[in-house]
């Protein structure tokens, strides 16, 4: 066992990472150690992560201790990039973080500085200065290369900056010159941001953080209304939106809603949340109030504006597709369900329920073709999976059952219709898949079935009989 | 006591009784005491129209004389079935309902919606659209929401009623569940009014229960009619339209009515049908016409007189 991370009282007393458990022990009897949980660590790292969003939507996990934000664009909100760095660092102090942290043109310059320099604000013309100082490991080399350069007496990075390159890659391969550029500036590096950043977005900052339900609705209502202009302007109404509540303490809740319809009415936005708040009550806690609010655009289509007024149907459209969004964001999206037709003879292939959120706006598609082939009629309600049906007596080869006991209940068949035989799809179901001969049965009481017979008498295996559905 | 202050009470009082009792009787749809009938009279002449226009005949003379001219469309009507197999048969009888209403409001392109139960969808499946296309339902208009929980599907229907954006709500209920009680079956009568708009309750396997409900029809499944040929003779090794047999158990006149109503899916329409006589089915006629005995009701399994061959006794 080894250590792995040190606080400030042990680092005092002269242990070091890498020591084994029994060395450190022997330095420092009292030595309180704790088993590594790497999980916890990263779900740490992930709930500062995400209370980073508050400063920009680009944060990227580092590794297992690091986070990079990319605030361009974003600096001028905070007073300049000094103060969101102090703004940034003395959160995380009160929280009881020590962080480290650095602004530069390269995301490489701000690794190196924060955890070998001093860190702080670094200008475009002050990055070799800034840079040479800093041993070699602060490239973010592998630990082979930065021994095998130390051992060259390549101790410092501006050591490496005097060097000449080509003999320098080919020593060492290009991944060293490439990890000084982007160190430089000179390469561009990209950060891979967590989340999927919105479309749009706008957040209401409070000096007096709020709890309560209403609260949040009235303020999201607000904040929708800010966006309306934005989603005017594109010609948009959006179809998924997220709501970040940044609770005191730094932890961040995300509820996302969906829309049937791309939306602007701040109203209707609010409405959605409303639901979405209800369903996951019990799963907000407000604690002592949210001190930031943001509305996210995640998802956004063209919105055809329409005279409201005058088109009565219009009006009906309107209601339908706000009960679709109040149930979907409610009770979940597969809660309200439409049927979707499609080409195929298997009764359980020929009809699919989709989500009403995601059919309603695409119902002005023109339909699939017309197609129409004659069967017989339909069961009302078919069962998912056909249930087995015990038969003693039928016709052979052929004929309907007599009698069938299916859920243990004798059904004496007084009348039947068909066979009406359905090859299964050889391209899905394999060529040695079985037809199925239907009948539409009543029973003496009234009741009537669809009942069918996997395969056909005298072959092996012998035929099953299955239940799939009622008539009225 | 002083008794004058009690007498100037009483009129007061029984004043503000009367008023209480009209409102009550307004809210079930009874008729009002005869203090307030004057009112109603003149209520009833101003929205005569419109009264007429919110009822559904079912074109059967029977019903709809029973019904006070069709069913009621802004309100709460129940179809309860007793068992839970015979659930298809009151959720089609619903359904028919619904058609008819489709029917007669063609240029309105209001879906349907249909509340299902968890329960019943397991024991007796789930919706299917192209046998509600057969049954003469558009599955284009037609929304199917599957809830968990007794109170997600009350909100549903309660939502539902509240958008008006439907043509019919259809809530499914399985048995006589003790958080649906009459404070839930007012609350969904009160909606269903205010939204002009009708909610069909089926109450699968359940018992007869006091709710707010306009009217309760008892539906139980029927043999089908059969198909005839253009010569009148019947069809051989087919099932016709689908047969229902229907018991007002509640409604405004309490005269009891019990009949059979034949569905036509193709022209949506209902029909009266006798009761069937049995001797026309290949498998079970008789070989004498005389009078069959009634089948006992619990009957075990009895032989056959005739019907297809399948195999022939032993010879031994």
């Amino acid at each position: 066992m080894r250590l792995t991370a040190l606080d400030e009282a042990a680092e005092a007393i002269g242990l070091k990472k890498n020591q084994g458990v029994a060395e450190a022990r022997a330095i420092c009897p009292m030595l309180d150690v704790i088993e590594e949980d790497l999980g916890a660590d990263r779900r740490l790292l992930d709930g500062i992560a995400d209370w980073c969003d508050r400063y920009t939507p680009l944060v990227a996990l580092d590794g297992r201790d690091g986070l990079f934000l990319d605030i361009t664009g974003c600096a001028h909100l905070f007073g300049g990039e000094k103060e969101l760095l102090k703004d940034i660092l003395s959160r995380l102090f009160q929280m009881g973080i020590d962080a480290r942290g650095a602004i530069s043109p390269a995301p490489g310059l701000s690794w190196a500085t924060s955890r070998f320099g001093s860190g702080g604000v670094i200008a475009d013309e002050e990055v070799e200065h800034v840079l040479s100082p800093l041993p070699v490991a602060a490239l973010r080399l592998q630990e082979e290369t930065v021994a095998a350069l130390q051992k060259l007496g390549l101790k410092q990075v501006g050591d490496l900056l005097l060097a000449p390159r080509a003999p320098l890659a080919r020593r060492f391969g290009a991944h060293l010159l490439l990890r000084l550029d982007q160190a430089l500036g000179r390469n561009e590096e990209p950060v891979s941001p967590r989340r999927a950043v919105a479309s749009l977005s706008a957040e209401r900052r409070l000096t007096d953080p709020i709890q309560s339900e209403e609260d949040i609705l009235y303020l999201t209502g607000q904040i929708a209304l800010s966006l309306k202009a934005s989603l005017e302007e594109r010609g948009a109404g959006g179809r998924a939106f997220e709501l970040v509540l940044f609770r005191v303490d730094g932890r961040v809740f995300r509820i996302a809603a969906g829309a049937s319809q791309p939306l602007r009415d701040p109203k209707r936005i609010a409405a959605l949340f409303s639901e979405r708040l209800q369903a996951v009550h019990d799963d907000l806690d407000a604690g002592y109030g949210f001190e930031i609010l943001r509305l996210n655009v995640m998802r956004y289509e063209a919105f055809d504006a329409a005279q409201e007024d005058f088109d009565g149907d219009r009006q009906k459209d309107v209601c339908l597709a706000s009960f679709v969004d109040r149930v979907s964001a409610r009770l979940g999206a597969d809660c309200l369900q439409s049927f979707q037709l499609h080409e195929s003879h298997v009764p359980e292939r020929a009809v699919t329920a989709a989500p009403a959120i995601r059919t309603l706006s695409s119902g002005k598609k023109p339909e699939a073709s017309g197609f129409s082939w004659s069967r017989s009629e339909r069961p009302l309600r078919l069962f998912i999976r056909p249930e087995s049906v015990e038969v003693s007596l039928a016709e052979v080869p052929e004929g309907p059952p007599e009698s069938f006991r299916w859920r243990r209940m004798l059904h004496r068949i007084s009348r039947s219709q068909g066979p009406e035989r359905l090859g299964m799809e050889w391209w899905i179901d394999g060529a040695d898949a079985r037809a199925r001969d239907y009948f539409r049965v009543e029973d003496d009481t009234g009741h009537r079935f669809w009942i069918f017979r996997e395969g056909l008498y005298g072959q092996m295996p012998p035929p099953r009989w299955f239940m799939h559905g009622v008539f009225a | 006591m002083d008794w004058s202050t009690v007498m100037a009470q009483t009129p007061m009082a029984r004043e503000q009784l009367f008023a209480l009792r009209e409102e009550i009787a307004r809210l079930e749809g009874k008729p009002v005491p005869a203090l307030a009938a004057a009112r109603q009279e003149a209520l009833a002449e101003r929205g005569g129209a419109g009264k007429q226009k919110h009822r559904l005949p079912l074109g059967v003379t029977v019903v709809d004389e029973a019904l006070d001219g069709g069913l009621p469309l802004d309100g709460l009507s129940e179809i309860r079935a007793q068992c839970l197999r015979d659930a298809t048969a009151s959720a089609g009888f619903a359904l028919a309902l619904s058609a008819l209403i489709q029917k007669q409001a063609a240029d309105d392109p209001a879906p349907i919606l249909w509340i299902t139960d968890r329960v019943t969808s397991m024991e007796t499946g789930v919706p299917y659209a192209l046998g509600l296309k057969d049954f003469g339902l558009d599955p284009k208009r037609f929304l199917h929401a599957a809830p968990r929980k007794l109170d997600e599907a009350l909100w549903l229907a309660e939502t539902a009623m509240e958008s008006g954006a439907f043509a019919v709500t259809l809530l499914e209920v399985k048995g006589n569940p003790a958080h649906f009680g009459l404070t839930e079956s007012r609350r969904l009568s009160l909606r269903a009014k205010a939204a002009g708009r009708p909610l069909f309750l089926m109450r699968q396997s359940g018992e007869e229960e006091a709710s707010s409900a306009v009217l309760r029809f008892l539906v139980e499944p029927a043999p089908a009619a059969i198909r005839l040929l253009p010569d009148r003779s019947m069809l051989g090794g087919s099932i016709g339209n689908p047969v229902f047999r229907l018991t007002l158990e509640k409604s405004r006149n309490s005269a009891p009515l019990s009949l059979l109503l034949e569905w036509n899916p193709h022209d949506r329409q209902f029909f009266p049908t006798r009761e069937p006589e049995r001797a026309w089915s290949p498998l079970k006629r008789a070989a004498h016409s005389g009078p069959r005995l009634p089948a006992s009701a619990n009957r075990p399994d009895r032989s056959q007189e005739m019907g297809s061959v399948l195999a022939f006794d032993q010879a031994s």
